[in-house]
């Protein structure tokens, strides 16, 4: 096995053309790199660390064998492979269901709301409030909620990722905050009293 | 300091990037330590293993070492090759060409050889020359036999243009 260490700073492009070359650490650093903010992303929205860790090595075999083709022209490799990780985490929900419009509202699936190993490593009070109502999200704002607010990503990007418009990407992140402050108004009012 | 004003210029919201609501911060925080666990990575660097001795050689020999080695090679035998051919151009004497005079013995050619055959009464011409003003001839002559004498026989055509040379150390 090659074992030629990449730079710091290689880009992601480079990476992948040493890891199709065969640079085995080509393919840990681009792993190292990207697994981070897609497991966090997948756990989120799914709700089950072993379906997040499940989806993580999926886009990464994906990527490895090529059944999943990134074009570096339509796009960076970070919003493919969590577009990638979006569709997998779908499939997760309802095999074969269609993402549901704007117009549908809070009838569509919820990731468990119930408490998971992932309450467990949520130790404070609050931000397990605010995953169980992020859990309580249709799918298509939970995506939109998730990638802007906990993976930091641009409107630009969740675009790209979800393969949406900015309009509605925006209209999806208004409705979100809508229904998630609905939500946790029971939980702020004591907030506010103290 | 100053107590004037300063004025203030509010920036473009639309050329701001988007606020994060700070509600989210708990939850960012807590999530900012989790990662894949450790055994997905280890199954997917087995699996490039794996993938990677079922690559045939051609494909093997894209890694960096190889294009490395590859490239230097290839520049190595560029540079050799353009080498040899300087060294030959700059060192390799001309051949001159040899004209062969009837029943007077072979002469260096000044002159391509139709002329010199072509010319209808071609004269010989000898004397004793220092070898020094050989050099007047482009002829290159070492230091220490520059003293050296030598018989020059030279055939001249009907017109007194030099068209053969020949010499002789005495």
């Amino acid at each position: 096995m090659n074992n030629f260490a990449p730079a710091p700073a290689t880009t992601d492009h480079e990476l992948l053309r040493q890891m199709q070359a065969g640079v085995a650490s080509a393919f840990d650093a681009l792993y190292r790199r990207h697994q981070g903010p897609l497991f966090r992303f997948c756990l989120m929205r799914s709700g089950s660390t072993a379906i997040a860790a499940d989806v993580v090595q999926e886009v990464f075999m994906g990527l490895l064998t090529g059944s999943f083709r990134f074009d570096p022209l339509r796009g960076s490799l970070a919003n493919f492979l969590f577009g990638v990780a979006r569709n997998l985490v779908m499939k997760q929900d309802r095999p074969g269901q269609q993402p549901p419009s704007d117009d549908e509202h809070e009838d569509e699936s919820v990731a468990c709301e119930a408490p998971s190993p992932l309450a467990r490593l949520l130790r404070h009070e609050q931000a397990e409030q605010v995953r169980r109502a992020i859990a309580a999200l249709p799918p298509h704002y939970r995506d939109v909620l998730i990638l802007f607010e906990l993976n930091e990503r641009s409107y630009v990007d969740i675009a790209a990722i979800c393969q949406l418009d900015i309009g509605t990407v925006r209209s999806r992140l208004s409705r979100a905050r809508s229904a998630l402050a609905t939500r946790l108004a029971a939980w702020r009012e004591p907030l506010n009293v103290e | 300091m100053s107590d004037l004003p300063v004025p203030h210029f509010a920036p473009d919201a639309a050329l701001l990037p988007p606020l994060r609501d700070p509600l989210f911060d708990g939850l960012r925080d807590e999530l900012a330590g989790l990662d894949t666990p450790p055994g997905v990575r280890k199954e997917l660097l087995a699996a490039f293993a794996r993938q990677r001795t079922a690559l045939p050689w051609w494909r093997r020999l894209g890694t960096p070492g190889w294009r490395l080695a590859g490239g230097g090679a290839a520049l190595a035998t560029v540079l050799v090759t353009v080498l040899i051919a300087a060294l030959y151009q700059a060192g390799a004497p001309a051949s001159p060409t040899t004209y062969t005079a009837a029943g007077r013995g072979d002469f260096v050619a000044l002159e391509p050889l139709e002329r010199i055959e072509q010319d209808p009464a071609p004269t010989l011409l000898s004397t004793t020359v220092p070898r020094a003003a050989l050099t007047a001839l482009g002829v290159a002559v070492d230091p220490q036999d520059a003293g050296d004498m030598m018989q020059a026989e030279m055939l001249v055509g009907a017109d007194g243009s030099p068209l053969a040379l020949r010499l002789a150390v005495q």
